[in-house]
């Protein structure tokens, strides 16, 4: 499927309940092919998704976050997802900043009626993030490198 | 500072304010006190030292068990940022201020890299110009993803999770501090979870940090954590030209639902 190196990514995706969820439903229910990458996580509105939640996923290995919610106005809270519009902008700065590549976080609206667009999402994320490469977080145990805690210990 | 300590005892006299919370030299050392009316005689030990307090989070536990009642509170730029945040959060309950304005001396300011060294009234001191070395956030801004990464590594590998970044901090008020949260932080380790740990602190500073400087001069790591805030603030005044600690009737884009600020899509 890949031609670098057989390198599959792990990508979080954190969907909305009323929303994207239900577009992921409606991609699988039309039988959409897309890429296998995502692991969803449903969450009750793309507003509680901490910037917490973001960072321990990287942490355990994910190569990339995938955050999808409600179209802005359209929201089953009304305005939960006008925090995640300004919330993740800054999220990618601090992630940038301390040496993740913001492009390894990605938000995107997909409605309950998207499956299409949720396909089309999810195999574009997915190839950014094999084109990318492995996340560097991969394979440290609390930030060091695997082989130099070994050796040290 | 003898005009400072006359209007402070005037106040207290009149009953304009209840106590009064500031800097005292005792003997050499410096630290901060809290008098009342009664022991008016420790007024005479005020100081402006060089050395600072983190007065704003001691303020909001005098407040907390003073309710109602009006606080004199000796400010530098710094701490009248703090207490602009600890109002924005509610922090100092249903008690007031009146703040002593004290100016920082040009070598304060310099030692501080002091952007502000002056609050908004000056009741003390002269007004020193502004410091703003940004070396290593230029640096670090033009660093590649990569290297950045190994920078902060190296930086965050030096923690011993001793949190004086956070107990000195004059923003951080939470009785339940995300940083202890075992899922996220688990116990026992040293450096902790990296880089988790620094990038939680530094969420939670991007719409409140006022940059006083107080986390840098306290980490016994010497890791500059100043500079991933200072990184914040400004990314936060990029993005919704909010600053923290300009004004007590601001909200934090963060923390609110409204609309506004830069919203994608």
């Amino acid at each position: 499927m890949s031609a670098d190196n057989g390198f599959e990514p792990t990508i979080i995706g954190f969907l909305c309940n009323w929303c994207s969820y239900a577009g992921a439903d409606l991609a699988g229910g039309s039988r959409k092919k897309y890429a296998a990458n995502v692991l969803p996580i449903r969450v009750m509105c793309s507003g509680t998704v901490s910037p917490h939640h973001i960072v321990k996923a990287f942490q355990m290995g994910a190569d990339g976050v995938l955050v999808t919610g409600c179209h802005i106005g359209e929201c089953h809270y009304m305005k939960g997802n006008y925090m995640t519009a300004k919330r993740i902008p800054v999220v990618k700065e601090l992630l940038g900043f301390i040496g993740i590549s913001p492009d390894r976080l990605m938000l995107d609206w997909v409605s309950a009626s998207e499956g299409e667009k949720f396909a089309r999402v999810v195999t574009e994320f997915s190839d950014k993030i094999r084109s990318l490469g492995p996340s560097p977080l991969k394979g440290r145990v609390h930030g060091r490198v695997k082989e130099e805690s070994q050796a040290s210990a | 500072m003898e005009e400072l300590k006359k209007k402070v005892k005037q106040a207290l006299e009149e009953g304009k304010i209840h106590g009064f919370l500031g800097l005292k030299a005792d003997e050499g050392d410096i630290s901060p006190f809290f008098m009342t009316k009664d022991n008016i005689a420790e007024l005479e030990k005020l100081t402006a030292p060089d050395g600072r307090y983190s007065l704003g989070k001691i303020l909001s536990r005098i407040a907390a068990q003073n309710p109602g009642k009006a606080i004199g509170v000796m400010v530098r730029g710094c701490d009248e940022r703090a207490i602009i945040e600890l109002t924005k959060a509610s922090q100092l309950g249903t008690a007031s201020t009146v703040q002593f304005g004290v100016a920082c001396t040009p070598q304060t300011a310099e030692k501080c890299n002091c952007p502000q060294p002056y609050p908004s009234t000056i009741d003390f001191g002269e007004k020193a110009k502004s410091v703003n070395h940004g070396e290593l956030l230029t640096k670090l801004e033009q660093m590649s993803v990569e290297d950045r990464l190994a920078y902060w590594m190296a930086q965050f590998d030096k923690c011993i999770k001793c949190y004086g970044c956070r107990n000195i901090c004059p923003v951080c008020y939470c009785q339940e501090c995300t940083l202890e949260d075992k899922n996220l932080v688990p116990g026992g380790i040293v450096p902790p979870a990296t880089p988790v740990f620094h990038f939680i602190k530094a969420m939670h500073m991007a719409d409140r940090c006022i940059d006083c400087g107080l986390c840098e001069a306290t980490c016994p790591s010497n890791i500059p954590l100043r500079t991933i805030y200072r990184h914040m603030r400004k990314v936060m005044q990029e993005l919704f030209d909010y600053v923290p600690g300009r004004a007590a009737d601001d909200k934090s884009p963060l923390g609110t639902l409204e609309e506004g600020g830069r919203l994608i899509h």
